[in-house]
């Protein structure tokens, strides 16, 4: 039996980045991840509205949003701030749920904003936490080693 | 976008094997290169039994591939077995990208509000 081997996989890439730079002040840029009413005007895929939007922006505090899609499905998401340091940094856990409706491993997703010149630059990590139950020993240092495992996967396979 | 995120149906199981550490850590001495059962037993100081099992469930989701016959089994990785998380990952960054845009849309219409007060 053969395999097709996918050539333009990085599995490297289990996490995501995104830097973005606006012309304006940070803590402007900070208020609109923290302030209800603003997070409820641009979360979600362009059409998508957010009926529900509650946010305690502190350490510990809960998220929750419920996404409306155009054609009325909600897609609920709830997760919980590990850090905020206005107008610096903040972020927040939230789980990624299985066909089975049970919680497969959670995202943390960290943004930093800094500023100069009156722009600020925002930059974005998301990146998969698993769940499995000792899994506790693989956060920090073990969770690099998972990144590396990863990236030799991706040059184990180019190489094939 | 948001749809195939909430459906990820043929991504459980790959996310599963992977989510088991000593998965991982069996994963990351393949990625070396391949290696009999023994070997990895050896090498990461677990159990043959429970090497056994993981192996099994890491080939059901298409994660490593074998070949060789009874103790000659060799067990390498199989690229195809990541792409289910990999398409998780990509989906994710697409929504992530869809949900900046809209903030830096939103970002300059507050701040034109702003302005013309």
């Amino acid at each position: 039996m053969t395999q097709t081997i996918e050539q333009a996989v990085d599995y490297s890439k289990l996490k995501v980045v995104a830097t973005r730079i606006f012309a304006a002040p940070r803590a402007l840029v900070f208020r609109m991840w923290t302030d209800p009413a603003h997070v409820a005007r641009w979360w979600g895929p362009h059409g998508f509205t957010n009926p529900v939007c509650r946010i305690d922006a502190r350490a510990g505090g809960a998220i929750h949003i419920d996404m409306r899609a155009p054609d009325g499905t909600v897609y609920p998401m709830s997760g919980t701030f590990r850090e905020v340091v206005a107008p610096e940094r903040l972020s927040f856990a939230s789980a990624a749920l299985g066909d089975d409706g049970k919680p497969m491993f959670e995202t943390l997703t960290t943004v930093t904003f800094s500023e100069r010149d009156g722009q600020t630059t925002q930059t974005l990590e998301a990146k998969v936490l698993w769940l499995t139950p000792g899994a506790e020993r693989y956060l920090g240092g073990m969770e690099q080693g998972w990144m590396e495992t990863l990236e030799r996967l991706a040059a184990e396979v180019s190489a094939q | 976008m948001i749809r195939s995120m909430a459906r990820l149906a043929t991504t459980s199981d790959a996310f599963n094997a992977v989510a088991e550490p000593q998965r991982r850590e069996i994963l990351g001495l393949l990625s070396h290169g391949e290696r009999s059962v023994n070997d990895i037993v050896e090498a990461l100081g677990l159990r043959q039994p429970q090497v056994s099992k993981h192996l099994r469930v890491l080939r059901e989701v298409g994660l490593v591939s074998v070949r060789g016959d009874g103790k000659q089994r060799l067990y390498s990785l199989a690229g195809v077995g990541l792409k289910p998380i990999h398409d998780w990952v990509k989906t994710f960054e697409q929504c992530w990208n869809e949900r900046l845009d809209r903030l830096a849309e939103y970002l300059n219409e507050v701040q034109e509000q702003e302005k013309s007060k």
